[in-house]
This record gives C-alpha cells, structure tokens and sequence, in this order.
C-alpha cells in the first residue's frame, strides 16, 4: 500500500485521539489477570458489562514483541454488542489480526489463513472449504468420528487412571480434523502438539524453556513442513480428502499458491484441534462438579445430548478472545470508535451476561433456547467446524458415559496460559476399569 | 412466497441450512442450492427464521 500524504496524517489524528483517551481502572491487561481462574475473571466482566460494557484498557502486559503503535484495545464485554460487531464486518475488519497481541506481519499471513481475511477474497476462499463442513457431510462422515471415539476409550478403558487431555480430549479432535485434512496418522501427534502455540505461546509448559515468538515461528514452520510434503503428494496422487480440493481448487482462475495452502493448513490444524479439546475437557470437569446433570443426561443420553453440548460448548467457551480492528470512525453501543482501534470481543463474558441467559453461572444441560456465541456472533467468521465439534462430543460422551460410566476428575486441572485459547493442559480422572 | 439468493453476497456459512435444511443446502461447489426456491405457507415460519439467520444479507423473502 502506498502511504499518502493523507492517509499519514489520518493516521497521527487516530493515534492522537488514541493517545488522549484514558484507560478503564478494570484490569484486562496484567498477567495476574489472565492468570486467574475463569470464575474470577467473570467478577471483573460482570462489572464492565453492567456499567461500561464498551471500555478502553491498556495493552496486554504480557507481549510477545514490542510493538510500538499498540496504545490499548476496546473490550466488548455484552453479548448484543459482540454480535454486533461479528455482524458488521465493513466497519471491523479481521485482515489485520484476530488476536489482540499484535503479531509479525509475517505470522499473520503464514499463520491465520482466512480467518484473517475480509470480503471479497475471504468469501471465495472459505467457498471452497465449507462445503466439507456442512451438516450434511458432517452427517456422512459420523460413522468416522464415532469409530474414532470407539478407539481412544479403547486404547484406555483398562487402565483405571489416566490424563484426560493427553488421552482422550486432545486425540478425539486430532484424528477427526486430520481425517479431513488427510494428515497421516505418524504426523498427527507432531501436528496437534506445533498447533497448540497459535494460542500457547505465553504457556510455560508448553514453551519448555523456548522464548514465545521464536517458538511460535518455529511451529508455523513445523506446520508449513508437513503441509508442503502433504501438498506434493496430492498433487502426485489426488486423494478424498480437503488437501485434494485444496491443491486442485481455483479462485478467479488461479490456483492458491502453496503459501496460501499451508495458511490453510495452519487454521485448520489449530481451529480443528484446540478448541473441541477444550470442550471435551471443560465439560469433564463440569460433569464432576455436578453429579445431578450427568445423572440427568444419563437417563436419555440420546434424547438429551443435543441440549447438553450447547450447554458443554457454553460453560467451556474455548475462544476466550478475537480482535477486529476499526476500518473507519464509527459508533458502537454509544461508544465513539475511531479508525484504526483495536476492538476485542470477550466470549467468555458475553456466554455469561444475564441478559440473555438466566442464572449463566448455572451448568445446566436442559438449557433451551442456549444462544451462546462460542461458535461466534453470527458473522462471516462464524464457525466453520462447529457442526463437526457438536457431533465429535456428542460421540466421545456417548462412548465414555456408557463403557466407563463413573469417569470422574481425580485431581487439580492444570490450565494454559494464555489471552486467547480456554485451554487445559492435563486433567487427571479415574474410573471403574472396564472388564476385558 | 419466494426466496431469493444473492452470490455475490454468500459466504457460504450454511447457518440457512442449519435452520432449514429442506429448503437450503450448501452443495459440492461451495454454492448455495435452493431446494424450494417458492416454499409452501407452511414453512413461513422456518423460511423466515433462516433467512433472518444469513449474517451477510445474502437471503431475501418477497411474498
């Protein structure tokens, strides 16, 4: 883009107007914040949702580059107001980040795929993946997702004590995405763990030592790796899968370059692993905690599950976190939001805001209607997967309900640090061993 | 009652066929397909719901 004399000095205006505005005395920013659980941090959205449901704060404390022109980010705390901003996709663009760290050019593009594009390319790109996610075809490919879920309690129904995430939570997304996608089974392990730092890298466990942005670099390029050898061999011997209709696919009459590819690749592999296992995983620790809606789904799983995975999908809200940025001056819920701010949406506390759902602080797995907004606001972003999540958890609650019926958390769950992923890094259960 | 489709609009979200999926279907190409471009009085109520429900104003009722 040439830099205008213009388009300089609206840029000084907007960051003039920036640099005047005071913070909210909320705290979203510190580590300490994010570190707490997430019960916690619903007191402080509580209080911005009652009274300053649009509200300008400081930039994340915990950064992973220094970024100069970061001067802080809105928080859109209310659930009508979340919405509204995933509806009004020309005034809040996603082209310039998702997340509300700033991040390396370089990574945006290697790292987010369409997720982080606006209309018109963004329409014709996510054309050509949806049609492998629809209900429909979702539908068709149950008996894969089931048989997987038949295998993974398999491979533990004897032990009696295992990790939960590692073992059943992290495996059930593994397979199913990478059945999609077409990754062989040896590459899947080394898949779903590279993945885990589009929303890790502040993590200390997962980074092991490792500095934040040279670690996350070095999984967008282990996960470049595996797309390019898996992009020449579909070229070499198309298969049934979406790397096919990737390689073969055409937009405008060109190919996507093997850059856009394995940005694809990139999206998927992180959308398709590390959001269902936060949700298989929440949903186990809500199943201990309350004894009577795993009593009361029990009694028609079949009848009942369709309710209890929205609910599942609420009470875990895997995406804590997704930025827009303003494309020009507008207004949002009174609030006057200028060109170039940062707007982050805060999913956890629109699932909770007692204007839409009575008594949110409930799990209850009869909830009806549940218009959470874990699968987005109904924008163009929503959720491509979301018809593959319902039904992944509804196979492994299935499996694990009926074959290990007692399955219950057994000590401390360890959580992911992180601004952006809910995520759980071991859960430990125990059970009846189920007999040879 | 008639539906209509705006391509160029469509992002191809499948949240029409989430609510209706005897009227609308995303096909193989990514398309959208209208399975009852003129559905009977008695699907008003669903028809409306999921033409509400396209976040990009791709769906449009007349009648």
């Amino acid at each position: 883009m040439t830099v205008t004399a213009d388009t300089a000095d609206t840029a000084a205006a907007c960051a003039a107007v920036r640099a005047a505005r005071p913070y909210d005395p909320a705290d979203l920013s510190s580590k300490a914040f994010w570190a707490r659980p997430a019960a916690e941090r619903e007191k402080t959205f509580a209080e911005l949702r009652a009274h300053r449901p649009v509200s300008w704060h400081r930039p994340v404390e915990e950064r992973l580059f220094e970024d100069l022109n970061d001067q802080g980010f809105w928080a859109v705390t209310r659930h009508a107001d979340l919405v509204e901003v995933t509806k009004r996709h020309e005034d809040f663009l996603s082209g310039e980040g998702i997340v509300f760290d700033s991040m390396p050019q370089e990574l945006l593009d290697a790292g987010q795929g369409f997720i982080a594009m606006d209309p018109p390319r963004h329409t014709k790109i996510r054309r050509l993946l949806t049609s492998a996610f629809t209900p429909k075809q979702i539908r068709l490919i149950d008996d894969q997702i089931r048989a997987n879920a038949r295998e993974i309690v398999d491979a533990v129904a004897q032990r009696g004590e295992i990790d939960f995430v590692t073992e059943v939570a992290g495996l059930m997304p593994m397979h199913n995405i990478c059945d999609m996608i077409g990754v062989p089974r040896e590459q899947r392990a080394h898949v779903a763990h590279e993945a885990q730092f589009a929303g890790g890298w502040n993590d200390p466990e997962l980074l092991d030592g490792a500095e934040p942005l040279g670690r996350l670099f070095l999984a967008m390029m282990n996960l470049g790796t595996v797309s390019a050898e898996l992009i020449a061999a579909r070229r070499e011997h198309p298969e049934h899968d979406l790397m096919t209709n990737l390689v073969q696919a055409e937009v405008d009459g060109e190919r996507l370059t093997d850059e856009e590819i394995i940005s694809f690749f990139g999206l998927l592999s992180v959308a398709g692993n590390d959001t269902t296992r936060q949700s298989i995983s929440h949903a186990m620790q809500a199943l201990t905690d309350h004894p009577d809606q795993r009593a009361w789904l029990l009694e028609d799983f079949d009848g009942r599950i369709g309710t209890a995975v929205e609910e599942m999908v609420r009470w875990a809200t895997p995406i804590l976190t997704f930025r827009r940025t303003a494309a020009r001056d507008c207004e949002l819920n009174g609030v006057q939001i200028t060109q170039g701010d940062k707007v982050v949406l805060f999913y956890a506390s629109a699932n909770w805001d007692t204007d839409v759902f009575d008594h949110p602080e409930r799990f209850d797995l009869a909830r009806h209607p549940n218009p959470h907004i874990s699968f987005g606001g109904g924008g163009i972003h929503h959720c491509l997967g979301g018809q593959l999540a319902r039904q992944q958890i509804k196979a492994i609650w299935r499996e694990l309900l009926t074959r290990l019926p007692d399955i219950e958390v057994s000590g401390e769950m360890s959580r992911t640090t992180s601004t952006f992923f809910h995520g759980v890094n071991h859960l430990p259960v125990r059970f009846t061993p189920e007999q040879a | 009652m008639r539906i209509f489709w705006d391509e160029a609009r469509c992002a191809s979200l499948g949240m029409c066929e989430e609510v209706a999926p005897e009227a609308f279907e995303v096909g193989a190409d990514g398309a959208l397909v209208l399975l009852a471009p003129e559905p009977p009085e008695s699907a008003r109520a669903l028809v409306v719901e999921a033409v509400a429900a396209c976040p990009t104003g791709a769906l449009r009722l007349e009648g």
